[in-house]
């Protein structure tokens, strides 16, 4: 049986199953010590999975809301109205642009409205109002707005007179279900033009300013003040298309067909982040929350699995002699407990995502009930609000960034041990 | 051509404000098959000079030859791998790695040589059979006796095919009889494996069977003393 081996012949290598046994088998010398340090990354990453996931859940909540309150995913007006509301700037021909978008064949729904600045008179009083002609029941806005009828019923279809508004404007007005009130709004020339509208029906929503502010009615209502301004009637002049997309996250995808077909000198799409920054910063001055929790938790992975690792490479420094007598060169130290800090990480995100997958299921299916905090109306934000029952949301983007994160600030903190082992000198080690 | 050469090689370090000579110009060869023994009191330069030859310190001054290689020019992965390839190493104790079964530390260096996973498996078998562990060759060190493990280091040494096995003061933490039994092995194995061993010691019952006594006083060989033992298969 006797080999002798040529000193030239090869290099020492560690075969990644041997160096997987040895690191899996170090990892559980200290078996409670291991299962400690798992734990508390197990329950610190399940925090941060439920914080962040009900982080997400309530902005996706003011998302949504906001979506359907506001003018869609995508939308489609005249270039420029974003800077410089005006009455006479209109989609003329909302015929053709409707047609284009049909064309296109979008999954969801397309929603041709009519925004106007007007002011509504009553015998009592007078307050400026957002006039708003949708074309149809099954719009998302009225979807929202129609449960929170207080008084009245909602516009028949080819109801061209009837109006709902918010109780906040009633109370103002002064008006009742079946009150008269006066529309009049500015025309390009500096002429105004002014319309009936008869109250049938008062909602109370959660946002203040809209029961204060916001008039619906059939879009024929609004499209006499475009007839007004010199709209041809028969191209079913609009001022804006609100795209409501059934997959939200195929908004880009579709945002780009939607420019293809109606983009113009005059016609601008775009999509809801555009039309609310102000949402948009406040969902990224939010996440800084969310992620100054998600640092301590980091703070709290790394310094356990520094702690164990360590612990375990300080232990060992013997052995390492050993290893180094037999012929381990200092790169499989390092590798090796570079390893160790592998595995800890890959079980730690395994664990925590037993732990913290689990919390979020929980709280996914049931949600989380703020009421006692929020109220039964839920937060008002940004001309939004956020549901009192929140549920969690976890994207597969944010799962992938928890689980990368997690891994890095693992893998990161056994970079000083592995160096440690590394630098073992064999006499020295030998001795202790 | 000898296997092992030392040319005027010192040692000194520093200890606080002291500067100690732990060797001083020792010149010595060893044969191929060669069965010595590094003997001498504590603080004799035994361990230092093992040291030196297996890689592990380099000297102050001199040189080392190991089959035609000067290993005090050699870098730290060059050292590294010829330790793997060309020396076996048992120390007095803690010799294994704890969370490797026995069969797992003797395939170990053969592992790490490249060797193919059936052939460390046999070797690793065969050389645990020869040392008496046939029926241990699952146990971690921790189930295994002092003497146990130590036959371990032996049959790990020499199953990675070493020219030289360096083994300092072996049989210093074992009782009369498993100490006497590790010798036989070390013995035996060594003509049969015609591996060349030296050992340092200061046990009357390693010197009693060493072929070859180099006595060290105060960092330099005061004698150098051939034997002839029957060596019992």
């Amino acid at each position: 049986m006797s080999t002798q081996i040529n000193k030239l012949e090869k290099h020492g290598h560690l075969p990644f199953l041997m160096l997987l046994r040895l690191a899996w088998r170090n990892l559980w010398r200290h078996r409670k010590r291991t299962l400690i340090t798992l734990s508390s990354i197990a329950v610190g990453f399940g925090f941060a999975v439920l914080s962040i996931g009900i982080g997400d859940g309530s902005h996706n909540s003011m998302i949504r809301n906001a979506i359907k309150l506001g003018e869609g995913h995508l939308t489609v007006q005249p270039r420029g109205y974003i800077e410089a509301p005006a009455n006479h700037k209109y989609l003329a021909d909302g015929l053709t642009l409707s047609e284009k978008l049909e064309s296109i064949n979008l999954a969801g729904s397309i929603e041709p409205r009519i925004s106007l600045r007007v002011l509504a008179s009553t015998a009592n009083n007078s307050v400026g109002a957002a006039l708003e002609g949708l074309s149809s029941a099954t719009d998302p806005r009225v979807d929202m707005i129609k449960p929170q009828l207080l008084k009245g019923v909602w516009l028949k279809p080819g109801d061209a007179r009837g109006i709902i508004i918010g109780a906040g404007m009633a109370s103002k007005l002064k008006a009742r279900i079946g009150s008269k009130v006066v529309l009049m709004a500015g025309k390009k020339g500096g002429d105004s033009q002014a319309q009936l509208g008869r109250v049938r029906g008062i909602f109370k929503s959660q946002v203040p300013e809209m029961d204060d502010y916001l008039i619906l009615s059939d879009i024929q209502l609004a499209r006499r003040f475009l007839q007004g301004e010199g709209a041809d009637v028969i191209k079913q002049p609009v001022t804006r298309f609100a795209i409501f997309i059934d997959d939200p996250d195929t908004m880009y995808e579709w945002k780009e067909k939607v420019k293809a077909v109606v983009e113009s000198d005059q016609v601008i799409a775009m999509d809801w982040q555009e039309m609310m920054p102000q949402l948009v910063q406040f969902i990224i001055i939010d996440d800084a929350g969310n992620y100054v929790f998600l640092l301590l938790i980091l703070i709290m992975v790394i310094f356990g699995v520094l702690n164990t690792v360590l612990m375990s490479v300080l232990e060992r420094t013997r052995e390492f002699g050993l290893l180094c007598a037999l012929g381990l060169s200092r790169r499989h130290l390092l590798t090796l407990v570079f390893c160790e800090s592998f595995i800890m990480g890959l079980l730690a995100i395994v664990v925590g995502w037993i732990a913290g997958g689990g919390v979020h299921f929980w709280f996914s299916q049931d949600g989380i009930d703020f009421t006692a905090i929020m109220g039964e109306k839920g937060t008002i934000m940004m001309g939004t609000f956020m549901d009192p029952i929140v549920y969690p949301e976890l994207s597969w983007d944010r799962i992938s960034q928890l689980t990368s994160i997690i891994f890095v600030a693992t893998l990161g903190s056994g970079i000083y041990p592995a160096i440690k082992a590394a630098r073992i000198t064999p006499v020295e080690a030998l001795r202790t | 051509m000898a296997l092992l050469t030392l040319q005027g090689i010192s040692k000194r370090y520093r200890q606080g404000e002291l500067e100690v000579n732990a060797l001083a110009d020792i010149n010595l060869t060893v044969e191929e098959g060669e069965f010595a023994a590094l003997v001498g009191p504590s603080g004799s330069g035994k361990t230092t000079l093992l040291n030196i030859i297996g890689g592990l310190d380099s000297p102050t001054q001199g040189t080392t030859q190991l089959n035609g290689t000067d290993i005090t020019t050699l870098k730290e992965a060059q050292l590294s791998d010829f330790r793997l390839f060309q020396l076996g190493f048992v120390f007095q104790s803690y010799n294994l790695v704890p969370v490797l079964s026995a069969l797992e530390n003797v395939e170990l260096v053969m592992v790490l040589q490249g060797r193919h996973k059936n052939e460390c498996h046999e070797r690793a078998e065969h050389y645990l059979e020869l040392v008496g562990l046939k029926d241990v060759v699952h146990r971690r060190p921790t189930a295994l006796s002092g003497g146990q493990q130590q036959r371990v280091a032996v049959a790990r040494a020499l199953a990675a095919g070493p020219r030289l096995v360096l083994a300092d003061e072996p049989t210093a933490n074992l009782d009369s009889e498993n100490a006497t039994a590790l010798l036989d092995i070390m013995h035996t194995l060594s003509h049969e494996e015609k591996t060349t061993f030296i050992f340092s010691t200061h046990d009357p019952r390693v010197m009693d069977r060493a072929e070859r006594i180099i006595t060290l006083q105060d960092g330099k060989i005061v004698s150098d003393e051939r034997h002839h033992h029957e060596h019992k298969v």
